[in-house]
């Protein structure tokens, strides 16, 4: 269970501070497909840094599993990322000099773990995606539903308990969308926790929870039945 | 792990084969610089050592004059293959323009003290020193007072006017003595006869021309010439020393520069009596000491006498007893052993060699700042990417550790190849500079000292070049890593 206790984020944009998030609180359960949804500063990614480690809050706590978050140092939640979290983004955000199979390998390359082992587990996680016959190109010569696949695969790679998606739909058609849409949600399955940050309603109906942010408040938070 | 790290690290660098070049270059270069000079450096040096053991500690040079070990230098720097003075003979007709005969003359390291000196002389287009006549040791009697002393013998050099009918001009006349040709015929380098043959007898006005001098004067063998207006007849053509096959050759028997000389004295000497040295022999005119001293008065620049001490004899107490000997002689002159002069020049040579090094080092400086200034760039450009390893779990210590392993592979690439570039420069270096060093042939060393202690400086260079960039790369905050264009 990831909960966010009171959480406020303030940034420091030279001489104005911005107030990102204000005393958030919340739950979220493994095993849900959960949206946050929002207009442009309302704070929804500075709330998927925090969950994700990325970031510490102002003021409040972020605790997953019992384990609080805000007190981990930099090495804790460097730690943290790499087993429990697995990031997907708008960007891709994959290093363009590494195929796909080494973007993929990266996160187990920096555990230390060997090259065939890490080899064998992207291979399986691009498999996993369907990009078992693009394993040697690099980003350049993917698509961009392909990339996101790749970004993908390398989120699921260490089997994280949660796979964080910042507007994961972004910059993609509205089929490729759909099918990465598809590839999230089903991860629930394997009872991770699956949170996608996102301005599109369409992606917020389909969510078991959903919550809507304004202004670094929450606005709403509503969970529903899913149909699988 | 950090083979992990190593294996990104050389991606970058792939990844950015031309900026990574360039920065590779710079290291390269000064890499180069450093290896080069520091091979020549310490070849020169062994060479220089190797030439003061081939011609044994157990000498003891008596210079002329002054305070010993500047003039005893001098004089040692006159006998080394390859150094010291330099005379050129020519026309002094009003043909200025013959470049094939310029009438210049350097009096270079065998100068002696200032307060023996004459006032030098100029003539039109000629320079030359003209000096007392100094008192030579009896080389006899010396060796009667020093009993240590086993071998002794005089090495003069002069400056003398010298005419061969269509040609005058002022030429080095150097006066071995008997005894300093039969003393010391194996530790000094040597020339070898061309033409005609050596020295038959003391009592002729005899004279053995250097290559240069029988060519520029068109001396033959029998021509008669005039030095300070005394006529000597041209007996031996000796063999050019002029970088030439010859010369090499000769330098791969051990003898570093000069010819051997293969001709005797018809007094029993050696049929392979070399002279190392006397130096540019080429220019210079050869006359026998012993006829020196008859026939040619005047313009005398210095006289070398050159002894060897018996085995197990204290150089230092030998040296107070030629002191002694010198006084009691009436005679001037600074005794100083072959060992004063080989650390002498071992420390000039030192710090030569260290002046050098430390200007390449400034070359391998800038190299270093232009890899950090490369690093920084990168860690400016890939600051998303540094915010991706983040995301997936990258420690600040390990995003370090591959900026760090980046910009060391970049020095210790640009190491590796400045050590292969730098040894063959100093190769071909050898062979350029050898001769205008005075040291002949000499091979550079590039021991396993150089060639660890340079990968290890480049690697560490390029590590510390790169240690601000990467600490700074390491404190990215990962959202703002993220966020960056």
């Amino acid at each position: 269970m990831l909960v966010l206790q009171d959480v406020s984020k303030t940034y420091q944009m030279g001489e104005t501070q911005v107030h990102a998030l204000r005393g958030v609180s919340l739950e979220l359960a493994p095993a849900q497909f959960s949206v946050i949804m929002g207009h442009s500063g309302s704070g929804k990614s500075t709330l998927m840094h925090l969950a994700g480690c990325l970031d510490v809050p102002t003021a409040g706590q972020v605790t997953y599993g019992g384990l609080n978050l805000s007190e981990l140092n930099a090495r804790a939640r460097a730690d943290f990322r790499a087993t429990e979290v697995g990031f997907v983004f708008q960007k891709y955000n994959l290093v363009a000099n590494l195929t796909a199979l080494e973007n993929v390998a990266l996160p187990i390359l920096l555990q230390g773990k060997s090259s065939k082992e890490s080899r064998a587990l992207a291979m399986q996680s691009l498999e996993l995606v369907d990009l078992g016959d693009r394993v040697s190109h690099r980003p350049s010569k993917l698509s961009g539903g392909e990339q996101q696949r790749v970004a993908i695969a390398r989120a699921l790679v260490n089997g994280p308990a949660m796979i964080l998606a910042d507007e994961p739909t972004g910059n993609l058609d509205s089929a490729t969308g759909d099918r990465i849409l598809t590839l999230l949600r089903d991860f629930r399955q394997d009872d991770k926790l699956v949170l996608v940050v996102t301005h599109n309603p369409e992606i917020g109906e389909l969510a078991d929870t959903l919550v809507s942010l304004r202004d670094g408040l929450i606005e709403s938070h509503t969970t529903q039945e899913v149909a699988a | 792990m950090k083979l992990n790290l190593f294996k990104l690290a050389l991606k970058n660098i792939q990844s950015r084969r031309t900026r990574s070049w360039l920065t590779i270059l710079g290291v390269l270069v000064g890499v180069t610089a450093v290896v080069a000079l520091l091979s020549i450096g310490t070849g020169v040096q062994e060479a220089v050592l190797q030439q003061f053991e081939d011609i044994g500690y157990d000498i003891i040079l008596i210079a002329p004059m002054g305070s010993g070990s500047g003039q005893a230098r001098a004089a040692m720097t006159g006998m080394m293959p390859g150094g010291g003075m330099q005379g050129r003979l020519g026309t002094q007709a009003s043909d200025d323009s013959d470049a094939s005969a310029p009438v210049t003359f350097n009096p270079g390291a065998l100068q002696s003290s200032s307060d023996e000196e004459e006032q030098p002389s100029t003539d039109k287009g000629t320079q030359h020193t003209t000096r007392a006549v100094q008192t030579a040791l009896d080389t006899e009697l010396l060796l009667e007072q020093v009993p240590q002393l086993i071998e002794a013998g005089t090495l003069g050099t002069q400056i003398q006017p010298v005419d061969t009918g269509s040609t005058s001009g002022f030429l080095r006349v150097s006066t071995p003595s008997l005894d300093f040709l039969n003393a010391f015929s194996s530790v000094l380098g040597g020339f070898e006869i061309s033409e005609g043959s050596f020295f038959s007898n003391t009592t002729q006005n005899q004279v053995v021309v250097g290559a240069r001098s029988a060519e520029q004067l068109e001396l033959e063998i029998g021509d008669s010439i005039s030095i300070n207006s005394v006529p000597f007849t041209v007996i031996g053509v000796l063999a050019s020393t002029d970088g030439d096959a010859e010369a090499e050759e000769t330098a791969d028997d051990g003898v570093l520069s000069g010819q051997g000389l293969a001709q005797n004295l018809g007094t029993g000497m050696s049929t392979d009596l070399v002279l190392r040295g006397l130096t540019n022999t080429d220019d210079a005119l050869f006359v026998l000491n012993e006829r020196a001293s008859e026939a040619l008065v005047g313009r005398t620049m210095m006289s070398v006498t050159i002894t060897r001490v018996e085995s197990g004899a204290s150089i230092t107490e030998t040296k107070d007893a030629i002191n002694v000997a010198i006084g009691q002689q009436d005679a001037t002159g600074t005794p100083i052993s072959i060992q004063e002069v080989a650390d002498e020049i071992q420390g000039t040579l030192s710090l030569i060699e260290t002046v050098l090094a430390s200007i390449a080092a400034v070359a391998l400086v800038v190299g270093g700042v232009g890899l950090m200034n490369t690093m920084y760039t990168a860690v400016l450009e890939r600051t998303r990417e540094i915010g991706i390893l983040k995301s997936v779990g990258a420690r600040d210590g390990q995003v370090m550790t591959l900026f760090l392993i980046d910009s060391g592979l970049m020095g210790l690439i640009g190491g590796m190849l400045g050590l292969l570039l730098g040894s063959v420069l100093s190769m071909l270096g050898t062979r350029l500079l050898g001769p205008s060093l005075g040291v002949g042939s000499f091979t550079p060393i590039i021991d396993a000292w150089l060639v660890g202690g340079v990968l290890v400086f480049s690697f560490l260079l390029g590590a510390c070049s790169g240690v601000w960039p990467a600490w700074r790369a390491s404190r990215l905050n990962p959202v703002e890593a993220l966020a960056a264009e």
